[in-house]
C-alpha cells in the first residue's frame, strides 16, 4: 500500500509538470517572412461561412501582408469554446458573439475596449442604422462592431388573405387588430377541425416574448437591474402573457408547438400555407420568399401601449489575449464596416446605413419594413444584468411553457412566482 | 525513481522471514514481480492518472470556489452545496433522474433478459436477430434521439399515427410535462440490446449438465428456468444492475436533444442541469459542486448494491472471498 502511494504522488507530480508544459503553446501562428496572421472565430457555419470567406478574401487582396484564418465552431458549444480558450490565453483576435453574451463576455474582461481605436483611426462609427451600436456598449464604452442583426416582424401569406378576403395588416395596427385578423383566417372544417391558423408563434421562446412585454408597456426587470419582484410580475408583463396565451387556448388562432425544444416551436405550418401570419425574426425569410405556398408580405408588429420592438444582434470584437490587436482592428473596421456590409447585404440586414440606401434596401417593400423598425427598439432585459439568463430567463421560460400547455392556467400566479424565484436566483449570486 | 517506488515492501510470506537465504531470493523476486507489474500498466495508469484521478481532484477544489473561467477562482468554502440545498431546480433535477433510474433500470434488467430468452435457441437466422437488437447500442446516441423525435412527433409521428388507426388520440409525448420522461425512457428501450448480449454470455456459460439433470427429473422448462438459469444470472444481472444505474444516473443524450430539459423542467436530468451551469453559464464552481453530489450518490448506491449481494447473487462453486 505505501509503495502504490510513493507510486502514486510521483505519478500526480508528474502530470503536474507535464500539463504545465502543455499550456505554453503559441496563440497565433507565427511566420518567417513578415505576414501577419489573424484568427477569426465565429459561430456560423454552413452556408452562413460564405460571406466571412468573401470578405476575408477581399481583405487579404487589399492587405497582401495579412492572413486572415475563419475558425468556426457553430453549435451550443461555441461559448465555452471561447472562454476555454481566453483562459488558455489561445482565443481567435477577432470573436463574433451574440447580443446577450456581451455584458458576461465584457465583464470576464474578454474584449479590448475599442474607444481608443476609433479615436485613433479614420474609421467613423456613425456609418450605421440607428441602435446598432448599443449592442456592443457596455458602460458607455464599445467593445463590439455589429456584424449583423433582425428586429422582429409579422411575415403575411398574402394568397391566404386574398382568398378569405381580408385586407393586408398595414403599418401601425394593434393588438386587437391582430387578433380579429388571425380570428378571421382561422378556418375550420365541418368536425370543426382547423384548416387553416390565424398566426404562427413562436412557443416559449423568452426573447422573443420580450416584444409583447414593451409593446404593453412593461418592463421584465426593474431600471436598476436589481428586482424582478415588482417588474416581471407587473400588471403589463400580465397582459402580454394573457394575450399571448389567449392566441393560443382561448381564441385558439396559433397552432400549438411542435417542438417546444426547437427555436421558435418548431411549427411549420406557416411555411406549408396552414398560417396566414408569423410573429418572427428575418433568419427565415430567404426560404420563405422563395416558398412556392406563400405570397410574401411583412409588416411591423403591432403596436398596444408602445409601438415597440427588440433587436437580436451579432458583432466582433478584439480579444484581449490577441498579440496583433491592431492588424486585428484593421480586420475589425473592414469586416464591421462599409466593405463588409457590402457583402452582408446579400445575406442579411446590412448594418451599415450608406449600403442600406445605396442597394435600394430601405425603400424595399419587405427589407425596407425591417430597416425601418429599427426606430422602435426598446432594451432588452439582458442589458440590465449580466444574470439574465441564468437568473430570469428560466422563469420566464417556465410562464410561457405554462401558459401554452395549459388552458387553464392562472397567469398572475405562474408570474408573481417566477418574479420570485428569479429574484431568489439574482439574491444569491449578490450575496 | 523507480528504485523509491520498489524499495519498502510488506513481508510477502512471514513465516519464511527467519530463513535468511530463502527470504532474499523471494524478496527479490517478488520485487521483481512487482516491477514488471507497474511497468506493464504504467500506460494505463499513467493516463488513469493524469486524465481521470487529476481532473477529479481540480474538480473538488473548483467545488469549493466561485470560477468563471476566466477571472480568478475565489474560494467560498461549502457555500455552493450549500447553494444547492435551496437550489429548486437542483431538488427537481434529482428527482427526475431518480424517477428515470427508478422507471429505466428495471426494465432494462427484465427487457433485456426477455430479449435473450428469444435469441437463445440456436434456429436459423437467430444471428440476424441479435445483430438488429443489439445495433442500436452501436449507433450514435444523437442520431437515435433524432429518429425517436420524428417517431415521437405529436402530429405526424408513427407512434401517434399507429394510435391513430385504433382510434386512440395519442398525447403530445415530448411536449406533455407528465408524457415527456416517459418517453424518454421509451426512446432508452433501445438500449435493451446491450444488457441482451450481456445475458446471453451468462447464459451460455451456464453448463448444460444442469439443464439435462433437470429435465430427467421432470423439472418442465418454466422451473427450469426459475431454479437453474435465473439462480445461475444473478451474477449477470447483478452485473447489469450496477451498470444500469449507474449509467442512467448520467443520462444526457436523449434530453439535451430532444427536450433539453422542458416542457417545465419535466425531464430535467443532472448532469443536464450540471452542463448547463458549466457550460452555458460558467459557474464551473456551483458544476463541480453538483458532480461530486453526483459522484456520491453513485457511489452510495453501488456501494449499497454490492452489500445486497449476499442475499441474492449466487456464485457457482461458491464466493471468491
Amino acid at each position: 500500500m505505501k509503495m502504490l502511494f510513493r507510486f502514486l504522488s510521483v505519478a500526480i507530480m508528474l502530470s503536474l509538470v507535464l500539463s504545465a508544459c502543455a499550456t505554453a503553446t503559441p496563440s497565433t501562428p507565427s511566420t518567417t517572412d513578415g505576414t501577419i496572421v489573424i484568427r477569426a472565430g465565429t459561430g456560423d457555419g454552413g452556408d452562413g461561412l460564405t460571406p466571412h470567406q468573401q470578405i476575408i478574401q477581399n481583405f487579404e487582396d487589399q492587405n497582401p501582408n495579412v492572413i486572415v484564418q475563419l475558425e468556426p465552431v457553430s453549435g451550443r458549444d461555441y461559448y465555452a469554446r471561447l472562454l476555454t480558450q481566453l483562459a488558455a490565453k489561445a482565443a481567435p483576435d477577432i470573436m463574433q458573439i451574440g447580443d446577450d453574451a456581451v455584458p458576461s463576455f465584457v465583464s470576464k474582461n474578454a474584449f479590448v475596449p475599442l474607444d481608443t481605436y476609433l479615436e485613433n483611426s479614420n474609421f467613423d462609427a456613425s456609418i450605421y442604422l440607428p441602435g446598432l451600436l448599443d449592442p456592443g456598449k457596455v458602460d458607455g464604452k464599445q467593445y463590439l462592431l455589429p456584424k449583423d442583426y433582425s428586429p422582429l416582424a409579422v411575415y403575411y401569406n398574402k394568397k391566404l388573405f386574398d382568398e378569405a378576403n381580408v385586407p393586408y395588416p398595414v403599418d401601425g395596427w394593434t393588438w386587437e387588430d391582430l387578433l380579429a385578423t388571425a380570428q378571421k383566417l382561422t378556418l375550420k372544417d365541418t368536425s370543426g377541425k382547423v384548416t387553416q391558423w390565424g398566426i404562427q408563434l413562436p412557443a416559449a421562446w423568452t426573447t422573443g416574448f420580450e416584444y409583447w412585454v414593451a409593446a404593453a408597456g412593461g418592463s421584465l426587470i426593474s431600471e436598476d437591474g436589481k428586482s424582478f419582484v415588482g417588474a416581471m410580475d407587473s400588471p403589463e408583463v400580465a397582459r402580454a402573457v394573457q394575450f399571448y396565451a389567449d392566441l393560443y387556448n382561448k381564441y385558439q388562432v396559433a397552432p400549438q408547438p411542435a417542438d417546444m425544444n426547437s427555436f421558435g416551436g418548431g411549427n411549420s405550418e406557416f411555411a406549408n400555407g396552414k398560417a396566414a401570419m408569423m410573429l418572427f425574426g428575418r433568419w427565415p425569410q430567404g426560404g420563405l420568399k422563395t416558398n412556392p405556398n406563400i405570397s410574401l408580405g411583412v409588416v411591423a408588429p403591432p403596436k398596444d401601449k408602445v409601438r415597440a420592438n427588440i433587436l437580436f444582434w451579432g458583432g466582433f470584437g478584439i480579444a484581449t489575449s490577441s498579440k496583433e490587436a491592431d492588424t486585428a482592428f484593421k480586420y475589425l473596421s473592414f469586416v464591421s464596416g462599409e466593405p463588409g456590409a457590402q457583402v452582408w447585404k446579400d445575406w442579411a440586414l446590412p448594418a451599415v446605413k450608406s449600403v442600406a440606401d445605396s442597394s435600394g434596401l430601405s425603400k424595399d417593400p419587405i427589407e425596407g419594413v425591417w430597416i425601418g423598425e429599427l426606430n422602435y427598439l426598446m432594451p432588452r432585459a439582458y442589458t440590465f444584468t449580466p444574470f439574465w439568463n441564468e437568473t430570469a430567463d428560466p422563469a420566464l421560460r417556465k410562464v410561457l411553457e405554462s401558459v401554452i400547455l395549459d388552458p387553464n392556467a392562472d397567469v398572475n400566479a405562474l408570474l408573481a412566482q417566477a418574479a420570485k424565484d428569479a429574484q431568489a436566483a439574482l439574491d444569491k449570486i449578490g450575496e | 525513481m523507480w528504485v523509491g517506488c520498489t524499495g519498502t515492501h510488506y513481508p510477502p510470506y512471514p513465516h519464511l522471514l527467519n530463513d535468511s537465504d530463502i527470504s532474499l531470493a523471494l524478496r527479490s523476486l517478488h520485487r521483481n514481480e512487482a516491477l514488471s507489474f507497474y511497468i506493464a500498466i504504467s500506460p494505463w495508469l499513467v493516463g488513469f492518472l493524469l486524465f481521470t484521478v487529476g481532473p477529479m481532484m481540480i474538480s473538488l477544489l473548483i467545488s469549493f470556489t466561485d470560477w468563471d473561467l476566466l477571472t480568478a477562482p475565489l474560494w467560498v468554502g461549502l457555500d455552493n452545496y450549500r447553494d444547492l440545498a435551496t437550489d429548486p431546480l437542483f431538488i427537481q433535477s434529482i428527482k427526475v433522474t431518480l424517477a428515470y433510474t427508478a422507471a429505466y433500470v428495471p426494465l432494462d434488467l427484465v427487457g433485456g433478459l426477455l430479449l435473450a430468452l428469444l435469441v437463445l435457441p440456436r434456429f436459423k437466422g437467430v444471428g440476424a436477430f441479435r445483430t438488429i437488437f443489439y445495433m442500436p447500442t452501436v449507433f450514435s446516441g444523437v442520431a437515435f434521439v433524432v429518429v425517436w423525435l420524428w417517431m415521437l412527433n405529436p402530429n405526424g409521428g408513427l407512434i401517434n399515427l399507429t394510435l391513430g388507426w385504433f382510434g386512440i388520440v395519442g398525447p403530445r409525448w415530448l411536449l406533455d410535462p407528465n408524457y415527456a420522461l416517459w418517453a424518454l425512457v421509451m426512446m432508452s428501450f433501445w438500449g435493451w440490446g446491450r444488457s441482451m448480449a450481456l445475458y446471453l454470455g451468462g447464459m451460455q456459460s451456464i453448463p448444460g449438465e444442469l439443464y439435462e439433470a433437470a429435465a430427467m427429473d421432470g423439472a418442465d422448462s418454466f422451473r427450469q428456468f426459475f431454479t437453474i438459469t435465473l439462480p445461475l444470472l444473478s451474477p449477470t444481472i447483478f452485473f447489469i444492475l450496477v451498470l444500469s444505474v449507474i449509467t442512467t444516473f448520467q443520462s444526457f443524450t436523449s434530453a439535451f436533444v430532444a427536450t433539453n430539459g422542458g416542457p417545465l423542467d419535466s425531464t430535467l436530468f443532472l448532469v443536464l442541469y450540471i452542463y448547463r451551469q458549466a457550460f452555458e453559464f460558467f459557474n464551473m464552481g456551483y458544476a463541480a459542486a453538483m458532480s461530486w453530489v453526483l459522484f456520491a450518490i453513485i457511489m452510495t448506491l453501488t456501494v449499497l448494491l454490492m452489500r445486497s449481494q449476499k442475499f441474492w447473487v449466487f456464485y457457482l462453486g461458491g464466493r471468491s472471498e
